[in-house]
């Protein structure tokens, strides 16, 4: 499979939070705002491509030495993938503590979470698993991005029909926020509450399984309605 | 802040997966029977409960006084993952079948957002050691509700006509959005009202 595949795959076929379902809780809780879908999106996919190059490295030394570390106890491994991403998780909230900490405040206890986050402990297991580092750097890049462009699709949404504002990066002169002129004064708040991000975010994978079953044809269930 | 009003908080008002949106994947997306799901359930009310006590433990006893802040994160998800571990070695010593037949894994409750949030909310919210249990526990008691109460909606569902695009999954997902708007109707104001009596 091409690099061009593999993210193609990541961002629509095999997409982690549409089709997959990984990652779930940020998609549908730090998706009230844009800017606050980007960072979570960076910290993922940070997290994910530095605990996948750690795990690599280390199944690499494990092979060298003749261990096999999918052989080794399930305790063991799930207790050293947590390890890994938890202190990745660490670093990267202190770096966003230093630089961006208007950042921090928006994702709250979201950004801690990155660290048992289903998308980020599935790549450092597949990485554990993976001959090849470069490999698996690709794999978590792309699963990074996909989910980073759901997440980013769902905030938009969210954000638009449920504030009637966009909400991005601050920069000289531009205040960050672009406020839609037929909705900023009258938005459908119920899109910016909890249950606003879980609807959604199902129909946003009802979507994609609908793309998906247009570019696959399959032929249709007997119980169900087309 | 009293014991009544922190159960109504953390199981109804503040709910960790309808409201906080923590647990969404197991709850949400995890087939299983109803038998599963009360099971997981009380694993994950039971690692919550002891989460948030050594979340406060770690936090109060070692991180503070040493200036160890940063650490947190490694800290809290090493110590959550370890209760885990240790209380299905437990479980698996005293009563092997109950295990074998459980279904289900309590590490697996260990790497749920769930658990770990509630730990982070009880310390960010400077709660003492008894208020984090209590807190705890009645965070696992609102994620066992709303499992059950989501696995029941997915038994109905699955006996209905529903696009095919939207079956499985998809519709879980607006299921649970639909049943977060109900569940605001338990507000703080919901909790000042039955606890003073009016």
């Amino acid at each position: 499979m091409t690099r061009g595949d593999e993210f193609r795959k990541c961002l629509v076929g095999e997409n982690p939070v549409a089709v997959l379902m990984l990652g779930l809780c940020p998609a549908a809780a730090v998706s009230t705002r844009v800017i606050d879908a980007l960072w979570m999106s960076a910290g993922i996919v940070i997290v994910l491509l530095l605990s996948s190059l750690c795990m690599s490295l280390i199944a690499r030394g494990g092979r060298r030495e003749g261990k096999e570390l999918r052989s080794g106890a399930p305790a063991g491994r799930w207790l050293g993938a947590l390890a890994i991403s938890s202190c990745m998780t660490a670093s990267f909230e202190i770096v966003l503590l230093a630089f961006a900490p208007e950042a921090t405040a928006g994702l709250g206890i979201y950004a801690p979470l990155i660290a048992v986050n289903c998308l980020v402990l599935s790549g450092i297991d597949a990485s554990s698993r993976s001959d090849s580092v470069g490999g698996s750097l690709l794999t978590a890049a792309a699963n990074g991005i996909g989910f980073a462009a759901a997440l980013v699709v769902i905030a938009l949404v969210r954000e638009v029909l449920g504030a009637g504002t966009i909400t991005l990066f601050p920069v000289a002169g531009f205040s960050g926020t672009i406020a839609i002129p037929a909705l900023s004064s009258d938005p459908a708040r119920a899109f910016g509450l909890a249950g606003g991000g879980l609807v959604c975010l199902g129909f946003l994978a009802g979507a994609v399984r609908a793309v998906r079953r247009r570019a696959l044809p399959v032929p249709p269930a007997k119980d169900g309605l087309t | 802040m009293s014991w009544v009003s922190i159960i109504l908080l953390f199981a109804l008002v503040d709910n960790v997966i309808l409201s906080r949106l923590l647990g969404v994947c197991p709850s949400v997306g995890a087939p299983g029977s109803m038998r599963t799901a009360a099971g997981i359930g009380i694993a994950t009310a039971m690692l919550m409960g002891l989460s948030a006590l050594a979340a406060w433990a770690l936090d109060t006893l070692a991180l503070g006084p040493l200036g160890l802040g940063f650490l947190r994160t490694p800290a809290f998800v090493l110590a959550v993952a370890g209760l885990a571990f240790s209380l299905e070695a437990m479980a698996a010593r005293v009563s092997p079948a109950l295990v074998r037949g459980a279904g289900f894994s309590l590490p697996g409750a260990a790497i749920n957002c769930a658990t770990l949030g509630v730990a982070l909310i009880t310390t960010r919210g400077g709660y003492t050691a008894v208020e984090s249990i209590v807190a705890g526990c009645a965070a696992g008691l609102g994620y066992l509700l709303v499992t059950i109460l989501m696995t029941a909606i997915r038994e109905r569902l699955e006996i209905e006509q529903v696009p095919r695009a939207l079956r499985g999954l998809p519709l879980h997902l607006i299921s649970a959005g639909l049943l977060a708007y109900a569940f605001m109707a338990f507000d703080r104001a919901f909790i000042a009202r039955m606890l003073g009596g009016q």
